[in-house]
Order: C-alpha cells, then structure tokens, then sequence
C-alpha cells in the first residue's frame, strides 16, 4: 500500500469581509501520496491558489485557516512558525507562476540558489552552496551553469528563469513540489519542455507533485489524481482517467467540452449546459 | 496589376524595425527588426489567424495593419487604398473601417466612462449621428454580444472579464467595421468563457460579414475560429495556408514543432467521454419517459 504524503480534511480559508467572513476554500479534502502527482484545476476564482498557500502557510494576512494538513505524519496547522520554516522550502517547495517576480533581480541566480539552500541547511560553506547551486542548474539542463551561475534573472529567458525557479526548489531535495501555473506564462514549446523537466525530476527523486492549473491539457498529461474547484468547493475528484473519461458533475462536463481541441471535431463550444452560447 | 475582387487587405514585404539600447554600459543603439519582410492577404469574410509565440512580431503587425504604428518598409492595401499614405477624411474613415479588441479588456476600455460612452465613442469621433439615440443604440449593440441592455449605465470595473471583453467587441462592432483585428482578445479569459467569446465571433462574422486578423498563441484557440493560417516565428511568416493544411499537413519545421508541442488530452479518453455522455442521455431519457 502506498503511504500517504499530504492528507488534507475540512481546510477552510476565509477573508473578512463587510458582511461576514468570505470564504474562498470550502471544507476541503485532499489526499496526495508519497511520490504521486495531483492536479488542481479550475477557472479564477475557484480558490486553487489559495489551497496552495493554506498548505504552505503563506496565507495573505487577514486570512484565517481552519481544518487539518497532515504532511507525512505531521499536523502542519499545529506547527510554530519557526517549525513551519524548517518544513517550507526544505520538505514542500513552491514554483510560482512568474519566475521574474520570485527572483531577485540585484543578485545573480547563484547567489540566490545557494542562500536558499544555506537558509535550509546549517553549516554549508558558500563554496559548497555554490557547488549545490551549479549542479542543481545542470540538473534543469541550463547548459554551461558553471558560468551561468554568475548571471542575473534579466540575463535568462522566461523558461530558462522559470527552471532557474525549479533548480532552487530542487537543491534542497523536497518530498512535495507546489507547482502553481508554472507554465502559464510561458510559450507552448517552452511549456512542453518545462513540463519534461518535472516529470523528469519526479522520476528521479520520487517527489510529489501538486500542480495547480487552469489547463486540462496540461492537467491531463501531469497528474494520476484530479481535484476540480470552483468557487472555493470541491466539485469532484478522482483518477485522471476517471474525471476525463466519465465526469459525473455537470460542471466538469462543461469545463471538458469548453476547451478547445488542436486535434478534435470543430464545432459550437459548449459552454453551459445545454447552451451554447450566453 | 489589380485584386482579386475577393482580398480586403494586402500587406506586401512589411518591415518594423526599433531603435533598442545596446548591451553594455555604454548604450550602443542597435536596430531590432521586429517584423522582416511580412507579407499577407486578408480576404473579404474570412478570419486570418496570425500565430506564434512571444516575440514573433505578430502583435507589431497587427499594429501596422491598423496603422497604429509607421511601418520602416512595406505597403499596405486596405480595400484598394494605400494604407501609409491616407491622411484627413480618409485616415477618419480607414479608423472606422478597421477595428482593434485588444487582450485586457480592462485597460483598453476607459475605467471612467459608462458602457454607453465607450460604445458610442467611435461614432462620435466619426462624427456620425447614432441611429435612435445613444441609449437605444448602446441597448441593441449590447444585445447582440450578449449583454443586458439595462447595463447601458454601468463602468466597465462592473463587469467580469468576459463580460468586459463583449464592450469591447461591441464598440468594435458600433461602426460596422469592415475588419476586427482581435489581438489575443480570448487569451486572458477562463476556458468557459473564452468558449462563449469565441463562439461570439464566430456567430457575429457570419451575420456581419466582416473579415477578421485573428492574433493569437493558443493553437487550439486558433483551430476553432480561422479560415486560414499565418504562422510567424523571428518576424517572418514561415508558413501560410488553409487551417486544415496547416493543422494536418505543416510544411514548415517550425509548425511542426509549435504543433508538437500543445498539450492533448488524449483522444481515447475523449472518445470514452463521449460513449459515457451519450449513454448518460440514453439513461436520463428512459428515466423521464418512464
């Protein structure tokens, strides 16, 4: 049997608002095992990011959080802040949406890989982060990341910053990978090889993955589980294969039949059910 | 040499280039050709679709086309006039032929104008009298993009993106323009609403009759609305022909790697999708009949 990674029951994410608090995430359950990949998907609004960052504790403020995020036997919501800074970054990496906002832009890459990892682990001399941080750009196939590691975030492309982005969440080897819309800004040449990258990583260091997407496309070539969200309540779940093949909510059925195919019959989008166009 | 009768738009060796900063501290100026030798025609009623990735030179000439920017070298023929060269009356009237819906519909629709004036804004600028007044006029352009007549009053921050996205296409639609150029108009939008945006136009060029420059980098997206393909890639057109000659048959390498890489949902899983949804009627029809 396999062991379970991430188990999430009831989590809740609730803003203040003028009538009360909103609540974005609904009584959420999510289960991730140790080496699988769940895919988060759903249109703006539905609270996938939110899910993210509850898990992460980097809720914006005013946020409040409520149910339980057991990560591999331990109960994340009870942890101290200190605590939780031990397990983010060194167990759970995130890679965002926009690599060039994540970076910053007056140190060189290198520089920034190799305080994270320092940040993480105790007693490594800047010469061995520098070493960690050049081999893990080899390992997202930056090509000469011996010199590479002396540029700056401006000097990279969007794709090459964004696997920039996962060399730095790769350095410190973590059991689950955060992935939010990591290809969205990204050209479709560039996603395919991004996309590589991470099936590739999994392959080799048995990490999870939680990819958190828009596309179905995407969705449907990364992940074995599917949650779908919409307006912060879980709509359904269940394998790939079984949300692709047999959607039993309505709303799955419309998502499916709204996205346009490169390979399919052209006719009227379905949008809603039943009608076609609103 | 003349047209064929059935060609709005002719674009022959269309160059842009910009002036950008060299590398280095000392701000060497070097010339960036951004387009590079562009050539395309736009036929009356047909959508063109102009794809490529970011950076290609797609959105400069749509730019161009519209005459939004000066070209460095090329022309442009719009329904048998020289695009560069019209000034006074005739630029006024190539403004309202040639519409533009942009990707964000919010900053490209003035935040503190009511729908009703952005509407109407490029009659006004026309000169031209609104057909039954303003209100009645913003009510029936509203109605057919789908929108709710009574919002005449609203500001566009009232809207959702979709919705937002339906100003723009009708303030395009306001002086029965004989082109829309839709930049990336569907790209910023959700999957189910950019479903209905799409299935918008498609249904408004068929009762309008307009022809369509369709800039894009969803493939998929692409598949769905045009008549034909350009594919640009470094400021050059490398392929163009009938959509499904390009989507079956690429010619170009680089097509073939554009189309290589779109992610798929697998076809079996779509064809499982579909016996299930077909078997689901099947059941919920014996059910209502019993």
């Amino acid at each position: 049997m396999s062991e379970a990674l991430l188990r999430v029951r009831g989590l809740t994410v609730a803003f203040p608002t003028a009538s009360g608090p909103g609540e974005v995430v609904k009584a959420l359950d999510l289960d991730l095992d140790r080496g699988g990949s769940l895919g988060i998907v759903g249109e703006s609004g539905s609270g996938k990011s939110m899910t993210s960052l509850a898990i992460m504790g980097l809720l914006p403020k005013g946020a409040t959080r409520s149910g339980s995020i057991e990560f591999a036997g331990t109960e994340l919501t009870a942890l101290r802040e200190r605590a939780m800074r031990a397990v983010r970054g060194d167990r759970i990496a995130m890679v965002f949406q926009d690599p060039l906002s994540s970076l910053n832009p007056y140190y060189t890459v290198g520089t920034q890989i190799a305080e994270a990892y320092q940040a993480h682990r105790r007693g490594v001399t800047r010469r061995q982060a520098r070493r960690v941080a050049i081999a893990a750009m080899e390992r997202v196939h930056i090509e000469d990341a011996a010199r590479r590691v002396d540029h700056y975030p401006h000097q990279f492309s969007g794709g090459m910053r964004q696997r920039v982005m996962i060399a730095m969440t790769l350095s410190m080897e973590p059991e689950l990978i955060i992935a939010d819309e990591p290809t969205t800004a990204l050209d479709v040449t560039v996603q395919a090889q991004i996309l590589d990258l991470l099936a590739e990583i999994r392959a080799d260091t048995g990490a999870g993955l939680i990819l958190i997407t828009h596309d179905l496309a995407v969705v449907s070539e990364v992940a074995d589980r599917i949650v779908v969200m919409r307006d912060g309540d879980l709509v359904e779940s269940g394998t790939a294969e079984r949300i692709f093949t047999d959607p039993r909510e309505p709303y799955t059925r419309m998502l499916l039949e709204a996205v346009p195919r490169i390979d399919d019959e052209i006719g009227l989008l379905r949008t809603t059910a039943g009608e076609a166009e609103s | 040499m003349t047209d064929a009768p059935g060609t709005l738009l002719r674009a022959r060796n269309l160059v842009k280039e910009f002036d950008v900063r060299g590398g280095g501290l000392f701000g060497r100026s070097a010339r960036l050709r951004a387009v590079d030798d562009v050539s395309l025609d736009v036929r009356r009623g047909e959508t063109l679709a102009l794809v490529g990735e970011s950076g290609c030179g797609k959105s400069t000439t749509a730019r161009l086309i519209a005459r939004l920017v000066d070209t460095t070298a090329g022309t442009i023929e719009f329904d048998g006039r020289e695009v560069q060269a019209l000034t006074g009356k005739d630029l006024h009237a190539f403004r309202s032929e040639v519409q533009v819906v942009f990707q964000d519909p919010y900053s490209s629709l003035n935040p503190k104008h009511t729908v009703e004036r952005i509407v109407t804004a490029p009659l006004v600028y026309q000169r031209r009298p609104i057909p039954g007044g303003a209100r009645a006029y913003t009510g029936a352009l509203m109605e057919r993009v789908g929108l709710d007549p009574d919002h005449s009053t609203r500001f566009p921050a009232q809207f959702s993106g979709g919705q937002a996205q339906r100003i723009g296409i009708a303030r395009a639609l306001a002086v029965a323009p004989k082109m829309i150029i839709a930049d990336e108009a569907v790209s910023a939008l959700d999957v189910s609403v950019q479903a209905q945006v799409i299935n918008l136009l498609r249904r408004l060029q068929d009762e309008e009759g307009f022809s369509c420059l369709f800039i894009a980098h969803d493939l998929a997206v692409v598949r769905q609305i045009a008549t034909r393909v350009a594919v640009m890639n470094g400021g050059r057109i490398v392929e163009t022909g009938d959509r499904d000659q390009v989507f079956d048959t690429p010619k170009d390498p680089y097509t073939r790697k554009l189309l290589a890489a779109v992610p798929r949902i697998r076809p079996e899983w779509d064809a499982a999708r579909r016996r299930n949804e077909a078997a689901r009627r099947a059941r919920e029809q014996e059910d209502a009949q019993r």
